[in-house]
């Protein structure tokens, strides 16, 4: 698999810590796996919960209508370019 | 006896959406649907799968106009759209994104909107099969239910009586839920042809989407949601506007909830209890009242299999998982449910039948899924497995239950504290539950093993 950066990997462990991931351990998420749907398997409620988290470690608020959710969430390493390219 | 109604009760002048060009009047929103189901291929079902809710309420309408049934599954997922497909071949699919191995039909916008005018409004015949609208179960199997003419036509003007009373003046409402669930179909797209409402063609989802929706709308605002959006609406604390009433549905809410969401936004927070088969059945005002107001629509029956709704509109009775007690003729309180019926993101699912799917694992002792309390977003699981790790339970689990349905987190535990029957009572589970929980928090949050 592709190495996880740093920041990646930091993101992975909020992802499991915050959802209650037992069957995942962060470091096996893969950077450019999908996290929805068929991926990881994850649905809207942990869209939601993953955003507070995100909110709250990187004061980065998610912003996608519904339709974009896919896009922003798409992999580890989307949703980490997107906190990296919005951080303040 | 066969009779018809129009497609819409409302002035051509009034405006019914904020569309992504700008307002749209009921007039050509009405124009632009007759052209639309000129247009459609001659297949028999239309699976509506667009995001956007102009697209869907175009889509929508216009399959009704056309004779058409609107197919809607319960969520967009590949699979899923595929499995309906398969079910019901004579059909094409709308919506932003398409399926493979469906055929879909591409709206032209611009040439519906380039020569609005005024068409005379579409009757509909009252037993015009207009929507299957599909559940699913903790099995993700789904489960059709037909929806027609009469009874989306009447139970809306019940709804309408029930959550827009005084609307005269229009109102604005945005909505978070998908327009493809029962929830959303009834709100977003049927009662702005029955009241003076204009619904925002967005689906906002993470808290600032929201906010920026609501303040591109003009007051008065309404908002449609669920506890899960409102939660972290509210905990975001990112908008300072007013909302006239926020409409919640799909799960429980709490009062705490309910009181703080009235606060912040100076807000009426009505929540709603219903179900896809029979639809909206009762409100109450959780911040301050726990007894349901029973919508005039329906008479329900109380005994000793459940909950019986009835109503003209409605093609057949509806049988309730919910234990309710009437306190007088129209106010009841809720108790619980049947088999212990679970909600989770509007999904209805059995405990009964997930616990016999957790206990018949190779490995598991025993175990116990349940929903910790009224806020929990997700079920949990105690299990005794002496030889399995957290992570081997969720992958057996994953085999045959739906990803929201999957307990988090699985904790294991030496035993349940069972009584001498045999029985599990609810506090008891959740005292372990929260003893477990505390004991792990302080061996610095490792949720891997123990």
């Amino acid at each position: 698999m592709q190495p996880q950066s740093e920041h990646e990997l930091e993101l992975a462990e909020l992802i499991v810590e915050s959802l209650n991931l037992e069957d995942i351990s962060a470091a096996d998420i893969q950077p450019e796996e999908q996290l929805f749907g068929d991926g990881l398997g994850l649905d809207s409620i942990d869209a939601l919960e993953l955003a507070l988290a995100v909110t709250q470690k990187y004061a980065v608020q998610l912003r996608a209508d519904d339709a974009n959710i896919k896009e922003v969430f798409g992999s580890l390493r989307s949703l980490s370019a997107y906190i990296a390219a919005n951080s303040p | 006896m066969r009779r018809s109604d129009a497609i819409t009760n409302r002035g051509t002048d009034e405006i019914i959406i904020h569309g992504p060009d700008g307002e749209v009047s009921v007039g050509n929103f009405i124009a632009r649907a007759a052209k639309l189901a000129a247009q459609l291929p001659d297949r028999r079902y239309v699976i509506n799968l667009a995001t956007d809710r102009y697209h869907f309420i175009l889509g929508f309408c216009a399959a009704i106009i056309a004779g058409r049934c609107t197919l809607m599954p319960p969520n967009r997922l590949q699979q899923t759209v595929q499995q309906v497909a398969a079910d019901y071949v004579d059909c094409i699919s709308l919506g932003e994104d398409s399926i493979d191995g469906v055929e879909r039909f591409e709206i032209d916008f611009d040439s519906l909107a380039a020569t609005d005018s005024d068409v005379a409004i579409p009757r509909i015949s009252s037993q015009q099969l207009c929507a299957i609208v599909f559940t699913s179960g903790s099995t993700g199997t789904p489960t059709p239910n037909h929806k027609y003419w009469e009874t989306l036509r009447v139970g809306t003007l019940g709804n309408v009586e029930l959550l827009m009373q005084n609307v005269t003046d229009r109102v604005n409402l945005l909505a978070t839920v998908p327009p493809q669930h029962m929830w959303g179909l009834e709100t977003s797209i049927l009662i702005p042809l029955f009241c003076n409402v204009a619904v925002c063609h967005r689906t906002p989802f993470f808290p600032m989407d929201i906010a920026d929706a609501l303040e591109s709308l003009p007051e008065p605002r309404i908002l449609v949601s669920s506890p899960a959006h409102l939660d972290a609406f509210f905990a975001s604390d990112v908008a300072q506007l007013k909302i006239e009433k926020i409409l919640s549905a799909t799960a429980p809410m709490s009062a705490e909830l309910a009181k703080n969401l009235e606060q912040q936004f100076d807000a009426q927070l009505v929540e709603v209890f219903g179900c896809s088969e029979a639809g909206i059945i009762a409100k109450r005002s959780t911040a301050i009242e726990e007894p349901w107001q029973l919508s005039r629509s329906f008479a329900v029956e109380v005994n000793d299999d459940g909950t019986i709704i009835r109503a003209p509109h409605l093609p057949e009775e509806v049988i309730l998982q919910d234990i309710i007690e009437f306190i007088d003729e129209g106010h009841f309180r809720w108790c619980g449910r049947h088999q212990d019926m679970v909600n989770i993101a509007g999904k209805r699912g059995s405990l009964a039948d997930l616990n016999l799917r957790l206990q018949a694992i190779p490995g598991v002792v025993d175990g116990v899924i349940f929903m910790p309390n009224v806020d929990s977003k997700r079920l949990a699981a105690l299990v005794v497995a002496p030889t399995l790790m957290p992570s081997d339970i969720v992958a057996q689990l994953r085999l045959g239950i739906e990803a929201a349905f999957l307990p988090r987190p699985i904790y294991k535990v030496l035993k349940l504290p069972r009584q001498e029957t045999g029985k599990l009572t609810k506090k008891s589970i959740v005292d372990l539950f929260a003893r477990t929980k505390r004991s792990r928090t302080t061996k610095n949050g490792d949720a891997a093993d123990n």
